[in-house]
């Protein structure tokens, strides 16, 4: 049987965000895939370099527009390790807070979107409705509904006033009780069961081979957060479960967010519970230490990593940013492709890619133009190795 | 036929309950279903053209009506015109089976519960060369999708009718709504049939759980890719009809028709309101079923039809006979 090529995207109505899939079919089964994720390169790290520490965050937060809380706590801790001054634990407090609360936010997005993945309408305007409760909370919070910028360099920036915290304490009883409903449901509606389990299947083996992270990897079993591996914020004072899931399909990922949801909700009734006294905040020069300071956090979406290189200055000599979407993609690959019995249905697609949670202008990271030859390439990892020998990307 | 009798007979296929009354009646299902379908998943649906968004569909259609009329290159010009017409004159032309004044359609027959059933595979084949006259690739796999749910769904869907014609022992609609004077055929073994009807008539309208063939997130649109303006507004406008069409049908073979207590000489007045009225609630049922589930694999669709379906209509057939 002759193969076909068909295109997804870089626009379709599946896909919030510009990325190509280019599915090789058999019929309707896929036999495989390729994809292309530089469409939306916006040169943030490049950026970063120009601008002081300081002005960085904001920038930092537009890295993406849903896990914003965890690149710009993970933005700020990465730039405190510069500095040898004590964070107040008020403000390590805080931050767990309010990035537990985009989690929720962020989890509720995805299990909407992945309801709409399979054509489920109704589900997807019910998740979106009750999140809209944690958007106010983290508005009410932080001022802002997306682009919170809670976390500063130094502390954070507003505390959380008593009454704020009791309302605070509602919402978590309403996201409790309204995801119990959506997990009930999404155990036992038979077609998101049909249509989720087995789908997408993702072994523990590929999952560590393709370096899959976040609710990806432990939805293959494999037992793996920062949160509890390395513990960064006040995770380390906070108790929670690692949700893991062992049937490695979709249905797995929808069940490990679900569930992550609940100790997202227990967390930060701890840690409003044990919240210490204290300035929130303390002040900190413009210019840090020279050095390097790697950094990795627990996004809504997996394993975050930012890294800089400080030389003293007031801008930071290079900036790297490594987002979990970009780690996830191996995996997409592989749950992507038919193989044995395993078959991939055009129909599964969507549902598939919607799985990773991506987020892929968070993703594109480099691509090169040439404006006077008038062409653009993306460099292949053999040719990144050979210029790195040859010591053209070091400083 | 004098020349009164030939003026009436006129008006009853151009305004009412023709052509006109269908054209308006097609445009307050699609609001119905759009806004029960909104309330059903909390949000508010049309809500700002006329009344509680009343005018909505016929904006929509106008607004497309005026669109600019694109013909991609690549096409089949005389396919991509002729389809939407073909497939627009077969839906009006099965409204006019419906039995809405009386116990009879404007066109009545022997074996017109056959053509109507038949019709509804006409719809279906003119969409499929719909989709094929683009010679897109997501087209070509919606129109592939289509037919292969037609292959599942329609034998359910004509067994399904046949228990009814059973019970009637006749194959005219007129003759079906005058046997349940007394009694509704939903009331009896045939609601085993009026769920198969229903799940069919899904699958015939292409809602959700059976959309695949315009899967929004997984082909785009489907077999109606490359359709735009007018065209498109034809496709919409058909599928309406169709709806109105399916809807009146399930009301027809197992709601008693229009037949209801009526008033001396406004008798066709009350019909109509029943009709409306029976084929609202078989049209909330639809909508229901579409806000309560997720989209089905085309592998799953076809064993939903032939494992569940066709048993459920042979059995509700075997039981029919058992009781007559």
């Amino acid at each position: 049987m002759s193969t076909f090529d068909i295109p997804i995207g870089p626009m379709h109505p599946a896909l919030p965000e510009p990325l190509l899939l280019k599915l090789e079919l058999e019929g309707e089964t896929v036999v495989g895939v390729d994809f292309d994720v530089s469409y939306m390169h916006r040169g943030i790290e490049k950026l970063l370099e120009a601008k002081t520490y300081f002005q960085g965050l904001p920038l930092v937060e537009r890295i993406c527009g849903i896990c914003n809380a965890a690149h710009g706590l993970c933005y700020t801790l990465n730039v405190e390790k510069l500095y040898d001054k004590e964070i107040p634990p008020r403000a390590q407090y805080l931050r767990l807070v309010v990035e537990e609360l985009s989690r929720i936010h962020s989890h509720l997005l995805w299990l909407g979107i992945a309801a709409f993945e399979i054509g489920f309408n109704t589900m997807f305007m019910y998740t979106w409705r009750d999140r809209e409760a944690v958007m106010d909370m983290l508005e009410a919070i932080t001022g802002n509904r997306v682009t919170t910028e809670y976390s500063q360099i130094g502390g954070v920036r507003r505390d959380i006033p008593p009454n704020l915290a009791d309302k605070l304490l509602k919402t978590m009883d309403i996201v409790e009780e309204r995801t119990k409903y959506y997990v009930k449901v999404a155990l036992s509606e038979r077609t998101i069961a049909k249509r989720t389990q087995g789908v997408g299947y993702l072994s523990p083996e590929d999952a560590k081979a393709t370096c899959a992270v976040g609710p990806v990897l432990r939805a293959s079993g494999v037992k793996n957060d920062i949160r509890a591996d390395d513990p960064y914020a006040a995770h380390a004072d906070v108790p929670f479960n690692v949700i893991t899931y062992d049937t490695c399909d979709v249905f797995a990922r929808i069940v490990v967010r679900a569930q992550e949801l609940f100790e997202c909700v227990n967390m930060i009734r701890t840690a409003m519970k044990n919240l210490p006294q204290g300035p929130f905040r303390v002040k900190l020069p413009m210019k840090p230490n020279a050095g390097e300071a790697l950094t990795r956090v627990e996004a809504p979406r997996g394993e975050l990593f930012h890294y800089t290189l400080s030389e003293g200055a007031l801008k930071p000599y290079r900036y790297k940013v490594r987002t979990p979407t970009l780690a996830n993609l191996g995996a997409l690959r592989s749950m992507l492709t038919s193989k044995g019995r395993y078959v991939v249905n055009i129909g599964d697609v969507p549902i598939s890619y919607g799985s990773i949670d991506p987020c892929i202008c968070c993703t594109a990271r480099v691509h090169l133009f040439d404006l006077k030859k008038g062409k653009s390439w993306v460099w292949t990892l053999d040719e990144l190795r050979e210029r790195s020998k040859r010591g053209k990307l070091l400083p | 036929m004098s020349f009164e009798q030939y003026v009436v007979e006129t008006l009853k296929t151009v305004v009412f309950p023709g052509f006109v009354f269908i054209f308006f009646l097609s445009l307050f299902y699609e609001w119905f279903d759009r806004k029960f379908y909104a309330r059903l998943q909390n949000r508010v649906g049309p809500l700002y053209t006329g009344f509680y968004g009343l005018l909505q569909p016929l904006a929509d259609f106008i607004k497309l009506l005026s669109k600019e009329d694109i013909v991609p290159k690549k096409v089949d010009p005389l396919l991509f015109t002729m389809t939407p017409l073909f497939t627009l004159a077969l839906s009006i032309f099965a409204t006019l089976l419906l039995p809405i004044l009386s116990n009879q359609g404007i066109v009545s027959f022997n074996g017109d519960v056959i053509v109507s059933i038949l019709i509804l595979t006409f719809i279906c084949i003119t969409v499929f060369y719909a989709g094929l006259s683009t010679y897109n690739r997501y087209a070509v796999i919606g129109a592939e999708r289509l037919f292969l749910q037609m292959i599942g769904y329609e034998i359910p869907l004509t067994l399904s009718v046949v228990g009814v014609a059973l019970s009637a022992q006749s194959l005219l609609l007129s003759d079906i709504v005058l046997s349940q004077e007394r009694w509704w055929y939903i009331l009896g073994p045939q609601a085993l049939g009026f769920i198969v009807f229903v799940f069919a008539a899904q699958a015939e309208l292409e809602r959700i759980p059976f959309d695949l063939p315009e899967a929004e997130q997984e082909i785009i649109a489907g077999w109606n890719i490359d359709y735009s303006g007018r065209r498109l507004a034809m496709f919409r406008l058909a599928r309406n009809i169709e709806l109105v069409f399916l809807c009146g049908l399930a009301t027809t073979f197992f709601l008693g028709g229009p037949l209801g207590p009526t008033i001396e000489g406004y008798t066709p007045l009350f019909y109509t309101f029943y009709f409306v009225v029976k084929s609202l609630f078989v049209l909330a049922v639809l909508t229901v079923v579409r806000a309560l589930f997720a989209r089905l694999r085309i592998d799953q669709v076809e064993s939903f039809c032939w494992k569940y379906l066709l048993p459920l209509a042979l059995f509700q057939f075997v039981l029919v006979r058992l009781i007559l």
